[in-house]
């Protein structure tokens, strides 16, 4: 596949121009650097189940999330998040220069106990990256580098607080974002919208 | 197939008009074999029997010794042989030009021929590697590594002779060097092993040697990927200042490039078993506007077309000089690491012939830096060839009886490096 960049070159590269470097909006395509790892008997040695991010060599904790890689699965009540990309959503919402990714993967973020933050990371070394962090290509640019939390309590509910994000948060498919700052409950299968396409779907373990 | 994982560590920040990207990318490979069986290692074990491994005879006693032991590694399956040079090269096991496959039998006879080595003759380096490259190319789709061990100077060959078969098996088989006692040359050596992609040491007293060879024998058939390049894509308009190796230990690439295209080089890498290296990538590129990004290099590790494994470094332009200014740790660690081991050869160099001021000066600087950055092994080396009486500011005075293996142990590991944090006890990169 080939892809044209804002200078106008044709790129076999669909994040950066494979000739100018030039960033791709709405990049639709990453190469991906585990591909391999996520079918190779080793996957454990491939990216954080939790944000993605690359293991570094046998290090226990994950280098973009705290993650633990020895941890054994966790037991009891549970949240996970799982992350896609909604095309009716993104219909609806219509902005401007923004393009729908068309190969977007599903990616699930198991929820730790306490806040989970929803967000996208600038990828600085050793910066303290959100838990969901979004900041992997294909990034949605209508997230806010902290746009809310997931809070796991101790007697296994979940709510969601949104962080005075730049465009806000909905919950469902109504129209009408949730107050900042505000903690709500939710249940086994909320759906959670934010920026251009992003759904979070929530579900108890 | 092994799992690699690239992981780059910089800021991206540039100030306007900023032009140097610099990063460090971190490979670490799992070394695990493939469900379609990895290629099988080739090993050949060449021993210098030069008229001078017999003064005294102890260095050929463990030389033999040290070469049994490593032969006694080899895992069955792996084909190997023993190369035996002195103004010539001889295959002493198995005889015939080609490789042995390792079972019970074949190492005890190899053991056998090389318990009755005998040191004669001159030293012609070279001539070792030429059949070492040819026995290998006999034995094809194997993973090729060597072990040479010599105690002197390449005096019955010319250094363009040497280079010449550098050039020949450059890229056909890796290759560690060892230099036994104090009669050969440290840059001859560690050319020799730069060019071949493996290790060089010194191994002051023979009675180590054994140990030692064990231990590159396990490293050598632990490698699962062979033939793999460091490929670095860079945009229009964008130079590559130097790609080095830093960690384990410094290696120069830059000069190594094979350009795939316009844009795109492969560096050499070899082989690789579990284990995790470092490198440290400069790109000059054309600046862009406040606010605007760009992609300053495309760094994967690459198995003929295969991609293992990608990072990405970039560029990010910006008036923040909060942002610009701020110095990755891990850039600013390898900086002093590779000035480490500048500082150590200028200044033993310097103290050679007589420039007692200038050696003073760097290896104090050598001495501060060692300090800062936690690298303790060198550190202990440095404290052989120098008093040191501040660290801090690198204040030191050069011994005055300094002796010939400490100085040459110094001059051999003086590229050795530590990752980011070992001083400290924190690992590389960790938040």
């Amino acid at each position: 596949m080939s892809v044209v960049c804002p200078s106008g070159h044709q790129s076999q590269t669909g994040d950066y121009c494979d000739q100018c470097g030039a960033p791709i909006a709405g990049a639709t395509q990453v190469l991906p650097p585990a591909e391999e790892a996520e079918t190779s008997p080793a996957a454990r040695r491939g990216p954080c189940p939790a944000c993605g991010s690359q293991r570094s060599g046998d290090d226990r904790y994950c280098e973009g999330c705290g993650y633990d890689f020895l941890a054994p699965p966790p037991a009891a009540t549970t949240w996970e998040a799982i992350v896609t990309a909604d095309r009716a959503q993104f219909e609806r919402l219509a902005v401007a220069g923004v393009s729908f990714p068309d190969d977007y993967g599903e990616r699930r973020f198991p929820l730790q106990e306490g806040e989970n933050r929803i967000g996208r990371s600038r990828g600085h070394a050793g910066e303290e990256a959100p838990e969901i962090d979004l900041a992997p290509p294909p990034a949605d640019p209508g997230i806010s580098r902290l746009h809310a939390v997931l809070e796991r309590r101790p007697d296994g509910a979940c709510v969601l607080r949104d962080l005075g994000s730049t465009n806000g948060t909905t919950l469902g498919d109504g129209p009408a974002p949730i107050a900042a700052h505000t903690d709500i409950p939710l249940g086994d299968g909320d759906r959670i919208r934010v920026g251009a396409w992003t759904t979070i779907t929530v579900r108890r373990l | 197939m092994s799992t690699f994982t690239l992981q780059a560590y910089q800021n991206e920040y540039l100030p306007l008009g900023g032009t140097d990207v610099n990063a460090i990318v971190t490979v670490t490979s799992d070394g695990a074999g493939g469900p379609s069986g990895q290629p099988e290692a080739a090993v050949v074990v060449i021993v210098d029997t030069s008229g001078s491994m017999g003064s005294p005879s102890r260095k050929i006693k463990a030389a033999r010794e040290a070469t049994s032991v490593a032969i006694d590694c080899i895992r069955a399956g792996v084909a190997f042989a023993v190369i035996a040079g002195n103004d010539h090269a001889f295959s002493v096991y198995p005889r015939g030009g080609e490789l042995a496959i390792s079972s019970e039998q074949t190492r005890t006879a190899a053991k056998r021929v090389v318990s009755g080595l005998t040191p004669a003759g001159g030293t012609a380096i070279g001539s070792w590697l030429k059949l070492a490259g040819e026995l290998f190319r006999a034995t094809p789709d194997r993973i090729y590594h060597a072990i040479l061990l010599t105690d002197g100077e390449n005096q019955h060959e010319t250094p363009a002779e040497l280079d010449a078969v550098l050039a020949e098996v450059e890229g056909v088989f890796s290759c560690d060097c060892r230099g036994v006692g104090t009669d050969w040359q440290v840059s001859e050596l560690r050319k020799i092993a730069s060019r071949l992609l493996g290790t060089v040491d010194i191994i002051a007293q023979p009675e180590a040697m054994a140990e030692d060879f064990r231990v590159m024998m396990h490293t050598a058939m632990g490698k699962a990927t062979r033939n793999v390049d460091l490929r670095l894509w860079t945009p229009q308009g964008a130079t590559v200042a130097f790609v080095r190796q830093v960690a384990p230990a410094i290696e120069e690439l830059t000069d190594r490039a094979v350009h795939v295209n316009d844009l795109t080089a492969d560096y050499p890498t070899a082989t690789w078993g579990a284990e995790a290296r470092d490198y440290h990538v400069c790109i000059n590129v054309p600046p862009r506007e406040a606010g605007e990004e760009m992609l300053a290099g495309r760094i994967s590790l690459v198995e003929g077309d295969q991609v293992l494994g990608q990072a990405l470094v970039k560029a990010i332009w910006t008036e923040d000089q909060q942002l610009s200014t701020r110095i990755s740790r891990e850039v600013a660690h390898y900086t002093g690491q590779a000035e480490l081991a500048d500082c150590i050869q200028d200044g033993l160099e310097a103290r050679k012939r007589g420039d007692f001021d200038t050696a003073t000066f760097r290896l104090g600087r050598a001495v501060q830096l060692a300090a800062e950055s936690g690298n303790d092994g060198t550190m202990k080396l440095l404290q052989a060839v120098v008093e040191v009486d501040d660290a801090a500011t690198g204040t030191v005075r050069l011994r005055g009886n300094v002796s010939v293996v400490d100085e040459m142990s110094l001059d051999t590991r003086s590229t050795s490096t530590v990752r980011v944090g070992a001083g400290a006890g924190a690992g590389a990169g960790a938040p």
